[in-house]
């Protein structure tokens, strides 16, 4: 068995309107660091998973995520790290 | 004589007040620990508000997995009695997919705790609210068939989350499962200045006692 670490960030899918990011665009603005500055809050998980190969343990990793870390109506998710330890 | 559930998992915060109400009409009423696996023997079980497992990832997605929610399947497959998800309930039912849809945080993104005057049916009442993640989401698809079915029992007067179509509530009347962010269980007794939640107990009383809804529904008072 191959252990491979993941990093996971989760959002919102485009076009569900999200107030959370409004709220931060309204202070950056008001603070003028920054103009449109389109924000989306989202998730970030980091986790462990071991698999006979690496197709094996992204396919676990592609189950955990549409199962238990987001939730496929209204959210989307992106593995933005996968490495073997 | 009804016998009621009330799921009970950690982080839950309105198991007592639900039961409490479910007393107050008589019914016998016990709570049901969340690795409880058959739920046969009640004749309508509460998945009651608060925080189930702390909300973490998103409210009412880790309560799903838990071995009560997995005999609610079974519960609603036998049609063998009421299933009712109040607020945090309610976001359980969505994300196991037992009703359709999903909660999200609020439109202004704060906790909102307030009374809302809602619709029910065709009456007006006024029900305590309590949530930060109450702003109902679907697609316009899965919308039309909400409404084809006439499952958006309980709307908002005054939209305070964003909900789509100011739904506060579902009712999937073939699998008697029904589902609402506002909270009757905090408005039956005097003593808390409201008792418009008497309403949605009597409905349920009836429809477990199997006397027909159109016919006593408008002898059923709103408040005292």
């Amino acid at each position: 068995m191959k252990k491979y670490k993941a990093d996971i960030i989760v959002t919102l899918k485009k076009g569900v309107r999200d107030p959370q990011g409004t709220a931060v665009d309204m202070v950056l603005k008001r603070t003028g660091l920054a103009e449109n500055a389109e924000v989306q809050v989202g998730k970030f998980f980091t986790l462990s998973v071991s698999g006979n190969n690496e197709s094996d343990a992204r396919n676990k990793l592609n189950k955990i995520c549409e199962d238990v870390l987001s939730n496929p109506v209204l959210e989307s998710y992106e593995v933005e790290r996968f490495l073997e330890v | 004589m009804i016998k009621a559930g009330v799921i009970v998992f950690p982080g839950t915060n309105c198991d007592i007040d639900t039961k409490r109400a479910c007393e107050f009409f008589g019914w016998e009423t016990n709570f049901i620990w969340h690795d409880e696996t058959s739920l046969d023997k009640y004749d309508v079980v509460f998945l009651p508000g608060g925080f189930s497992y702390g909300d973490y990832i998103r409210a009412g997605r880790l309560a799903r997995f838990s071995p009560v929610v997995m005999a609610l399947n079974d519960y609603v497959a036998k049609k063998r009695g009421f299933l009712i998800g109040i607020c945090n309930g309610f976001q359980i039912l969505c994300e196991a997919k037992l009703l359709p849809g999903i909660l999200s945080v609020n439109d202004n993104t704060q906790f909102i705790c307030e009374e809302a005057d809602l619709l029910f049916e065709d009456k007006e009442i006024t029900l305590p609210i309590a949530h930060g993640e109450g702003r109902f989401i679907v697609d316009e698809k899965t919308l039309s068939e909400i409404k084809a079915k006439k499952m958006n029992f309980l709307k908002y007067k005054n939209n305070p989350n964003g909900s789509i179509e100011d739904i506060a509530g579902l009712w999937d009347r073939e699998n008697n499962i029904i589902g609402m962010m506002p909270h009757p269980e905090r408005a039956i007794f005097a003593e808390t200045g409201n008792t418009d939640g008497r309403v949605f107990f009597e409905m349920l009383s009836m429809s477990l006692r199997g006397e027909a809804l159109a016919s006593t529904w408008q002898s059923i008072k709103c408040g005292t």
